[in-house]
């Protein structure tokens, strides 16, 4: 690439760019001028069932006309060029869409294939992916034998199989176990250490709040909230002080505001880091041994509750 | 996991190579339908029927090049049972084959939910009708063609004079291939664009049959009694391919329904027309927009 000229400086383009994006549905208004940049990395979309999660997944799908605004995925427009969006692009359902008397191993080379693979590297790329979302041997059988894990990681291997840049992944963890649910994160983590985007649609603020790096918040098609995770769980000015069940003597001896948990441990509002100091202090003076002390956060329900508040407001 | 063993984690390996586009996607699904409609990588029970039908519809010229065989001598220029013409459309083992196999690689897609999973690849709709469409027409064309590719060469061995008989024959070379494909096309488009309405394989193969005798029988009470050849038999959509097969081969409708038939030419290219164009149409209306 030739350098650019002297002042100027490349500038990153966004993942998927979303411009006052509306859609509705006869009086129903499913998107309602939302406005969102994603950036590349494993992103939560959070919202309740008819926020329009699934909606905004159609649109960057070019499979839904949205009444107005615009969606640009890795530099390319939706409307203009959907074929182009979605050969770069990875798409798990939600719902079952495997055809069951197939293997997996056909049914992910075949969808390869028709993203776009040769042949010979579709095969390969099938048993690499199914290898990787860990389908063993059974990958050979009918998918109609298969537990709802299986055919998750199954829809999962075949969102992945074309090496997208963007997977949209629309509730990966529904009708999974705790153990099956905590895999597939696992997985969706380990795809943006690859270098592939995710975008994953959920209602569990737990999966979002383990997983991603990013989290967009939408309530009835209206942006909550948006940014890095990290700067979400902002600190709330609350530690948590945990004397081996010795609460009540703590609170004798503190000076802060506080309060007495059911587990004993004690919840003190603190407004700055001298305040730490003067906790541990207090607890020596009065001979309690300190077993820790956690500095609250607010959580992902906090921020949606928060936000959805606000936006009605 | 032995002693000396080690159990690598391969991790992921980005695709190095170019991807194709929407005529590869296109490509691709052709031919996934076509294993799919031929029982390739399927139970044993599913390459059956198919390839039975098949088989059965390569007998009338296995027949008929046997029987010249044996006939050689005794009788002068042997015994046709069937003709080239005849044989375009005559065999029910290729119609039957497309009521099973056309429901079987449209229907699962809308009863399995898979549609999305292929609309989320650079595919459309228009991409979607013809690898179905074109699919089904690929297979029956290759069979309606190779058992008069076994006529032909059959017949051209057992004459008395090979080159004679090539000579003789050579137009049904381009002909017949033709009138193949227009009656694999007929099939096709019809027996898909039926399929596209239902969710149930048994259900679209009972609904196409049901279509085509129909319109065969009704053709046949309208017609009943009449002294003169009827243009009522245009609604014949069982009978409608091989007057143009007919248009193909001789010219004129000769063989089918419409022979005889005042303006039998426009009546059969009309129909053709109206039927294949109608099942295309409402096929591509199906497929405009997919629900996830």
């Amino acid at each position: 690439m030739p350098p650019l000229p002297t002042g100027w400086e490349t500038v990153p383009v966004p993942m998927l760019a979303i411009d006052r994006l509306t859609r509705t549905y006869g009086a129903t208004s499913a998107l309602d001028g939302l406005d969102a940049v994603l950036e590349p990395g494993v992103t939560g979309l959070v919202g309740a069932n008819g926020a329009g999660k699934t909606t905004l997944f159609r649109i960057v799908l070019g499979l839904t006309k949205p009444d107005a605004g615009t969606v640009v995925v890795d530099g390319i427009d939706v409307t203009q060029d959907p074929v182009a969006v979605r050969s770069i692009l990875g798409y798990m359902p939600e719902h079952d869409c495997l055809p069951t008397d197939q293997s997996a191993a056909d049914v992910v080379a075949t969808l390869g294939e028709i993203a776009g693979l040769p042949a010979r590297a579709a095969r390969q790329r099938a048993s690499d992916v199914l290898d990787l979302v860990g389908l063993d041997e059974a990958r050979f059988r009918p998918i109609e034998g298969y537990s709802t894990g299986m055919r998750q990681r199954v829809k999962l291997a075949q969102a992945i199989v074309a090496d997208p840049k963007l997977v949209l992944l629309d509730e990966p963890t529904a009708g999974l176990d705790p153990q099956g649910r905590h895999e597939m994160l696992e997985l969706v983590r380990r795809l943006g250490s690859f270098g592939i985007s995710v975008i994953m649609a959920t209602h569990l603020l737990d999966d979002v709040q383990t997983t991603c790096d990013h989290v967009v918040m939408l309530d009835a098609g209206r942006l909550v909230a948006s940014g890095p995770t990290e700067e979400l769980l902002h600190t709330t000015g609350v530690v948590r002080v945990d004397v081996g069940g010795r609460g009540q003597e703590l609170l004798a001896a503190l000076e802060h505001e506080a309060t007495l948990l059911a587990d004993g441990t004690v919840e003190v509002n603190i407004e700055g880091e001298d305040d730490v100091d003067a906790i541990v202090a207090a607890v020596a003076g009065a001979g309690l041994p300190l077993h820790g002390l956690t500095s609250q956060r607010s959580t992902l329900d906090d921020v949606f509750l928060a936000g959805s508040a606000s936006a009605s407001a | 996991m032995t002693a000396t063993g080690r159990v690598y984690d391969r991790g992921y390996r980005p695709y190095e190579g170019e991807l194709g586009g929407r005529r590869a996607a296109r490509m691709a699904l052709l031919k996934a339908s076509m294993r799919r409609a031929l029982g390739i990588r399927r139970a044993w029970r599913q390459k059956l029927f198919p390839w039975l039908l098949l088989a059965i519809a390569g007998v009338p010229a296995i027949v008929n090049v046997g029987v010249a065989y044996l006939t050689r001598d005794r009788i002068e220029g042997g015994i046709d049972i069937i003709t080239y013409q005849e044989y375009v459309g005559v065999s029910t083992a290729l119609l039957v084959f497309v009521g099973l196999t056309a429901p079987d690689v449209v229907c699962p897609d809308r009863r399995n939910r898979t549609l999305p999973l292929l609309f989320s690849r650079p595919l459309t709709g228009v991409d979607y009708v013809i690898a179905k469409v074109g699919a089904i027409a690929a297979i029956v064309f290759a069979f309606g063609l190779l058992p008069q590719i076994v006529l032909f060469v059959g017949q051209t061995l057992v004459s008395d004079a090979a080159l004679d008989y090539v000579a003789d024959n050579a137009a049904v070379l381009w002909q017949v291939p033709i009138a193949v494909a227009l009656l694999a096309l007929y099939y096709a488009s019809l027996a898909v664009a039926v399929s596209s309405f239902a969710t149930r394989r048994i259900v679209a193969a009972a609904a196409l049959l049901l279509l085509l005798l129909v319109t065969s029988v009704a053709a046949a009470i309208l017609t009943e009694g009449q002294l003169e050849p009827s243009a009522w038999e245009a609604i014949n959509l069982l009978a409608a391919p091989l007057n143009v097969r007919d248009l193909v081969l001789d010219g004129e409708v000769t063989l089918g329904s419409l022979a005889g038939v005042n303006g039998a030419t426009g009546l059969a290219l009309g129909v053709y027309a109206l039927v294949v164009g109608t099942s295309l149409g409402t096929l591509l209306w199906r497929y405009r927009w997919i629900e996830t």
